[in-house]
Protein backbone atom coordinates (compact mmCIF):
# COMPACT_ATOMS: atom_id res chain seq x y z
CA UNK A 1 0.00 0.00 0.00
CA UNK A 2 2.79 2.25 0.91
CA UNK A 3 4.44 1.11 -2.16
CA UNK A 4 1.14 2.57 -4.01
CA UNK A 5 1.54 5.78 -2.40
CA UNK A 6 5.22 6.83 -3.41
CA UNK A 7 4.41 5.92 -6.69
CA UNK A 8 1.04 7.78 -6.70
CA UNK A 9 3.16 11.15 -5.12
CA UNK A 10 6.12 10.67 -7.49
CA UNK A 11 3.46 11.07 -10.50
CA UNK A 12 1.95 13.68 -8.83
CA UNK A 13 5.03 15.77 -8.77
CA UNK A 14 5.76 14.74 -12.19
CA UNK A 15 2.74 16.07 -13.20
CA UNK A 16 3.18 19.71 -11.20
CA UNK A 17 6.59 19.98 -12.40
CA UNK A 18 5.71 19.76 -16.14
CA UNK A 19 2.84 22.58 -15.60
CA UNK A 20 3.30 25.97 -16.50
CA UNK A 21 1.84 28.80 -15.53
CA UNK A 22 0.20 32.50 -16.52
CA UNK A 23 -0.96 34.77 -13.58
CA UNK A 24 -2.49 38.66 -13.49
CA UNK A 25 -2.77 39.86 -10.42
CA UNK A 26 -4.72 42.12 -8.50
CA UNK A 27 -8.11 40.52 -9.23
CA UNK A 28 -9.56 43.88 -9.15
CA UNK A 29 -7.36 46.73 -9.67
CA UNK A 30 -8.02 50.04 -8.22
CA UNK A 31 -7.50 53.15 -10.79
CA UNK A 32 -5.74 56.29 -9.26
CA UNK A 33 -4.93 59.35 -10.40
CA UNK A 34 -1.75 59.46 -12.34
CA UNK A 35 0.88 62.92 -12.68
CA UNK A 36 -0.96 63.79 -16.10
CA UNK A 37 -3.70 65.70 -15.92
CA UNK A 38 -7.30 64.37 -17.50
CA UNK A 39 -5.06 60.38 -17.02
CA UNK A 40 -5.97 57.57 -14.97
CA UNK A 41 -3.55 54.78 -14.03
CA UNK A 42 -3.69 51.03 -12.44
CA UNK A 43 -1.01 48.94 -11.96
CA UNK A 44 -1.09 45.29 -12.32
CA UNK A 45 1.26 42.37 -11.82
CA UNK A 46 2.20 39.33 -14.12
CA UNK A 47 4.25 35.93 -13.38
CA UNK A 48 5.44 33.85 -16.22
CA UNK A 49 5.63 30.53 -15.77
CA UNK A 50 5.52 29.48 -18.73
CA UNK A 51 8.38 28.14 -20.88
CA UNK A 52 6.54 28.02 -24.21
CA UNK A 53 5.36 31.66 -24.26
CA UNK A 54 7.40 34.63 -23.84
CA UNK A 55 5.41 37.46 -24.78
CA UNK A 56 2.11 39.06 -23.69
CA UNK A 57 -0.14 41.10 -25.00
CA UNK A 58 -2.33 43.42 -22.81
CA UNK A 59 -5.79 44.93 -23.56
CA UNK A 60 -8.65 46.77 -22.02
CA UNK A 61 -12.29 46.28 -22.70
CA UNK A 62 -15.84 48.04 -21.40
CA UNK A 63 -18.78 45.00 -20.25
CA UNK A 64 -19.26 44.25 -24.07
CA UNK A 65 -15.58 43.35 -24.99
CA UNK A 66 -14.90 46.32 -27.10
CA UNK A 67 -11.55 47.68 -26.72
CA UNK A 68 -10.96 51.04 -24.99
CA UNK A 69 -7.47 53.18 -25.74
CA UNK A 70 -5.51 52.89 -23.22
CA UNK A 71 -1.35 53.44 -22.89
CA UNK A 72 1.14 51.50 -21.56
CA UNK A 73 5.21 51.29 -21.77
CA UNK A 74 4.69 48.12 -24.00
CA UNK A 75 1.24 46.74 -25.20
CA UNK A 76 3.34 43.52 -26.04
CA UNK A 77 5.40 42.60 -22.92
CA UNK A 78 8.54 40.16 -23.19
CA UNK A 79 9.08 38.14 -19.93
CA UNK A 80 11.03 35.90 -19.85
CA UNK A 81 10.22 31.80 -18.16
CA UNK A 82 9.63 32.68 -14.22
CA UNK A 83 10.20 36.23 -14.46
CA UNK A 84 7.74 38.99 -12.58
CA UNK A 85 6.91 41.96 -13.99
CA UNK A 86 4.76 45.11 -12.90
CA UNK A 87 3.56 47.39 -15.47
CA UNK A 88 1.16 50.67 -15.55
CA UNK A 89 -1.90 51.08 -17.59
CA UNK A 90 -3.13 54.76 -18.31
CA UNK A 91 -6.38 55.73 -19.14
CA UNK A 92 -8.45 58.68 -19.75
CA UNK A 93 -10.22 59.66 -17.13
CA UNK A 94 -13.18 60.21 -19.54
CA UNK A 95 -13.39 56.88 -20.33
CA UNK A 96 -12.91 55.01 -16.43
CA UNK A 97 -16.63 54.42 -16.27
CA UNK A 98 -16.65 52.31 -19.18
CA UNK A 99 -13.58 49.74 -18.46
CA UNK A 100 -14.71 46.60 -17.54
CA UNK A 101 -11.49 44.05 -18.22
CA UNK A 102 -7.84 44.70 -18.08
CA UNK A 103 -6.66 41.41 -19.82
CA UNK A 104 -3.11 39.44 -20.78
CA UNK A 105 -3.16 36.67 -23.37
CA UNK A 106 -0.24 34.79 -24.21
CA UNK A 107 1.30 35.31 -27.23
CA UNK A 108 3.21 31.85 -28.76
CA UNK A 109 5.98 32.12 -31.68
CA UNK A 110 5.15 29.82 -34.43
CA UNK A 111 8.12 27.01 -33.41
CA UNK A 112 6.99 26.96 -29.84
CA UNK A 113 3.60 25.37 -30.97
CA UNK A 114 3.69 21.94 -31.31
CA UNK A 115 0.47 20.61 -32.41
CA UNK A 116 -2.09 22.22 -30.37
CA UNK A 117 -1.11 25.38 -28.44
CA UNK A 118 -2.91 26.86 -25.62
CA UNK A 119 -3.97 30.32 -26.11
CA UNK A 120 -3.62 31.72 -22.21
CA UNK A 121 -6.15 34.50 -21.41
CA UNK A 122 -6.32 35.93 -17.52
CA UNK A 123 -8.59 39.37 -16.93
CA UNK A 124 -9.09 41.48 -14.04
CA UNK A 125 -11.94 43.48 -13.12
CA UNK A 126 -12.74 46.93 -12.95
CA UNK A 127 -15.57 47.62 -10.52
CA UNK B 1 36.68 43.40 35.21
CA UNK B 2 34.12 41.00 36.24
CA UNK B 3 31.51 43.49 36.40
CA UNK B 4 32.11 44.53 33.06
CA UNK B 5 32.43 41.28 31.40
CA UNK B 6 28.51 40.62 33.62
CA UNK B 7 27.54 43.52 32.12
CA UNK B 8 28.76 43.02 28.58
CA UNK B 9 26.80 39.43 28.94
CA UNK B 10 23.79 40.66 29.74
CA UNK B 11 23.23 43.12 27.06
CA UNK B 12 24.26 40.35 24.64
CA UNK B 13 21.48 38.07 26.33
CA UNK B 14 18.67 40.71 26.05
CA UNK B 15 19.32 42.05 22.94
CA UNK B 16 18.96 38.30 21.54
CA UNK B 17 16.19 37.93 23.20
CA UNK B 18 14.83 41.10 21.74
CA UNK B 19 16.03 39.83 18.34
CA UNK B 20 14.16 36.12 18.86
CA UNK B 21 11.10 38.24 19.70
CA UNK B 22 10.88 40.35 16.51
CA UNK B 23 10.51 37.80 13.63
CA UNK B 24 7.05 37.84 12.54
CA UNK B 25 5.76 36.02 9.27
CA UNK B 26 3.21 37.63 7.75
CA UNK B 27 1.20 35.89 4.94
CA UNK B 28 -1.97 37.34 2.76
CA UNK B 29 -4.30 35.26 0.53
CA UNK B 30 -5.67 37.31 -2.10
CA UNK B 31 -7.74 36.18 -4.90
CA UNK B 32 -6.09 35.24 -7.94
CA UNK B 33 -6.47 32.66 -10.56
CA UNK B 34 -3.41 30.55 -12.61
CA UNK B 35 -3.57 28.95 -15.99
CA UNK B 36 -1.41 26.05 -16.34
CA UNK B 37 -0.70 24.57 -19.68
CA UNK B 38 -0.19 20.79 -18.66
CA UNK B 39 -0.33 18.89 -21.59
CA UNK B 40 0.52 20.34 -25.07
CA UNK B 41 -2.42 18.66 -27.55
CA UNK B 42 -1.23 16.40 -30.51
CA UNK B 43 -3.12 15.63 -33.77
CA UNK B 44 -3.90 12.08 -34.63
CA UNK B 45 -3.62 11.34 -38.39
CA UNK B 46 -6.86 8.15 -38.16
CA UNK B 47 -7.96 8.85 -41.75
CA UNK B 48 -6.35 10.78 -45.09
CA UNK B 49 -8.85 13.75 -44.36
CA UNK B 50 -9.23 13.74 -40.82
CA UNK B 51 -6.89 15.33 -37.95
CA UNK B 52 -7.67 14.40 -34.27
CA UNK B 53 -6.55 14.90 -30.99
CA UNK B 54 -8.94 11.62 -29.34
CA UNK B 55 -6.25 8.85 -28.04
CA UNK B 56 -8.28 6.50 -30.42
CA UNK B 57 -7.36 8.51 -33.18
CA UNK B 58 -3.65 8.63 -32.03
CA UNK B 59 -3.88 11.74 -30.78
CA UNK B 60 -3.21 13.36 -27.70
CA UNK B 61 -5.39 15.77 -25.60
CA UNK B 62 -4.29 18.90 -24.63
CA UNK B 63 -4.99 19.38 -20.79
CA UNK B 64 -5.14 22.67 -19.06
CA UNK B 65 -5.04 22.96 -15.60
CA UNK B 66 -7.17 26.39 -13.47
CA UNK B 67 -6.10 27.11 -10.26
CA UNK B 68 -8.27 29.46 -8.26
CA UNK B 69 -6.88 30.63 -4.46
CA UNK B 70 -10.34 31.83 -3.36
CA UNK B 71 -14.34 30.45 -4.37
CA UNK B 72 -16.92 32.44 -6.46
CA UNK B 73 -14.25 34.86 -8.10
CA UNK B 74 -13.61 33.91 -11.80
CA UNK B 75 -15.27 32.25 -14.69
CA UNK B 76 -13.09 29.82 -16.99
CA UNK B 77 -13.92 30.27 -20.49
CA UNK B 78 -12.37 27.61 -22.96
CA UNK B 79 -12.52 27.17 -26.39
CA UNK B 80 -11.78 24.33 -29.07
CA UNK B 81 -10.12 25.49 -32.20
CA UNK B 82 -12.07 26.45 -34.77
CA UNK B 83 -9.15 27.52 -37.31
CA UNK B 84 -5.46 26.50 -37.82
CA UNK B 85 -2.54 28.71 -36.99
CA UNK B 86 -0.28 26.74 -39.42
CA UNK B 87 -1.36 24.78 -42.19
CA UNK B 88 -0.27 23.98 -45.54
CA UNK B 89 -2.71 25.93 -48.37
CA UNK B 90 -5.93 24.17 -48.41
CA UNK B 91 -8.47 24.54 -50.97
CA UNK B 92 -11.28 23.16 -49.75
CA UNK B 93 -13.20 23.77 -46.09
CA UNK B 94 -12.64 21.97 -43.00
CA UNK B 95 -15.18 21.04 -40.56
CA UNK B 96 -14.20 21.55 -37.10
CA UNK B 97 -15.83 19.89 -33.65
CA UNK B 98 -14.55 20.02 -30.03
CA UNK B 99 -15.37 19.41 -26.69
CA UNK B 100 -13.93 20.60 -23.06
CA UNK B 101 -14.42 18.13 -20.32
CA UNK B 102 -13.41 18.36 -16.59
CA UNK B 103 -10.79 15.97 -16.90
CA UNK B 104 -9.81 16.10 -12.58
CA UNK B 105 -10.71 17.62 -9.78
CA UNK B 106 -8.92 18.42 -6.55
CA UNK B 107 -12.22 19.01 -4.81
CA UNK B 108 -15.22 17.25 -4.23
CA UNK B 109 -16.82 19.85 -4.08
CA UNK B 110 -16.14 20.41 -8.29
CA UNK B 111 -17.97 17.52 -8.76
CA UNK B 112 -20.83 19.92 -10.40
CA UNK B 113 -18.86 21.93 -12.96
CA UNK B 114 -19.24 19.11 -15.75
CA UNK B 115 -23.75 19.64 -15.63
CA UNK B 116 -23.46 23.32 -14.80
CA UNK B 117 -21.37 24.15 -17.80
CA UNK B 118 -22.37 26.18 -20.44
CA UNK B 119 -21.85 25.64 -24.37
CA UNK B 120 -21.94 27.98 -27.11
CA UNK B 121 -20.46 28.09 -30.14
CA UNK B 122 -16.97 26.76 -29.61
CA UNK B 123 -16.76 27.95 -26.19
CA UNK B 124 -17.67 26.35 -23.00
CA UNK B 125 -17.56 28.34 -19.57
CA UNK B 126 -17.45 26.67 -15.91
CA UNK B 127 -18.16 28.83 -13.01
CA UNK B 128 -15.03 28.41 -10.89
CA UNK B 129 -17.16 28.50 -7.29
CA UNK B 130 -14.71 26.00 -5.48
CA UNK B 131 -11.43 26.97 -4.37
CA UNK B 132 -8.30 24.59 -5.90
CA UNK B 133 -7.31 22.87 -8.78
CA UNK B 134 -9.56 21.74 -11.89
CA UNK B 135 -8.62 20.08 -14.89
CA UNK B 136 -10.00 20.16 -18.35
CA UNK B 137 -9.34 18.31 -20.98
CA UNK B 138 -10.16 19.17 -24.79
CA UNK B 139 -11.32 17.13 -27.96
CA UNK B 140 -10.65 18.67 -31.18
CA UNK B 141 -11.52 17.17 -34.56
CA UNK B 142 -10.71 18.82 -38.16
CA UNK B 143 -12.76 17.09 -41.13
CA UNK B 144 -11.11 17.98 -44.90
CA UNK B 145 -13.38 18.93 -47.25
CA UNK B 146 -15.73 15.48 -48.33
CA UNK B 147 -13.81 12.07 -48.88
CA UNK B 148 -10.70 14.55 -49.54
CA UNK B 149 -6.75 13.89 -48.04
CA UNK B 150 -5.35 16.96 -46.36
CA UNK B 151 -2.39 17.69 -47.85
CA UNK B 152 0.65 16.67 -46.33
CA UNK B 153 2.64 19.27 -44.14
CA UNK B 154 2.54 20.73 -40.58
CA UNK B 155 -0.83 21.50 -39.36
CA UNK B 156 -1.05 23.84 -35.65
CA UNK B 157 -4.17 25.04 -33.72
CA UNK B 158 -5.00 27.16 -30.77
CA UNK B 159 -6.76 26.33 -27.69
CA UNK B 160 -7.85 29.07 -25.92
CA UNK B 161 -8.42 29.36 -21.87
CA UNK B 162 -9.30 32.61 -20.20
CA UNK B 163 -9.76 33.20 -16.73
CA UNK B 164 -11.98 36.57 -16.22
CA UNK B 165 -13.23 37.60 -12.65
CA UNK B 166 -16.63 37.83 -11.63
Amino acid sequence: MNKLHNVYAAALTLFACSAAAHELTPTYPEIRPSYINGVSVTTMQMWNRRSDALYYEVNVFDSEWNPIPFATPNRILYMGYLSHISFDIYIRDNDINKISYICTTSKQLKEDVISTGIKSKICSRIK
Amino acid sequence: MFKQILTIGAISTMSTIALAAETPIVGNVSSKCSIFTDTPGVYGNPTPDELSTLPADGGVYPVIRYDVSIADYYTAKISWPNSFSTAPSLTDSVTWDGEVEVSNTSDAGMSGYEAAKTEYENHTEYELTVAGSTWFKITSEAVYGVDKSLPGGEYKANVVAECIAD
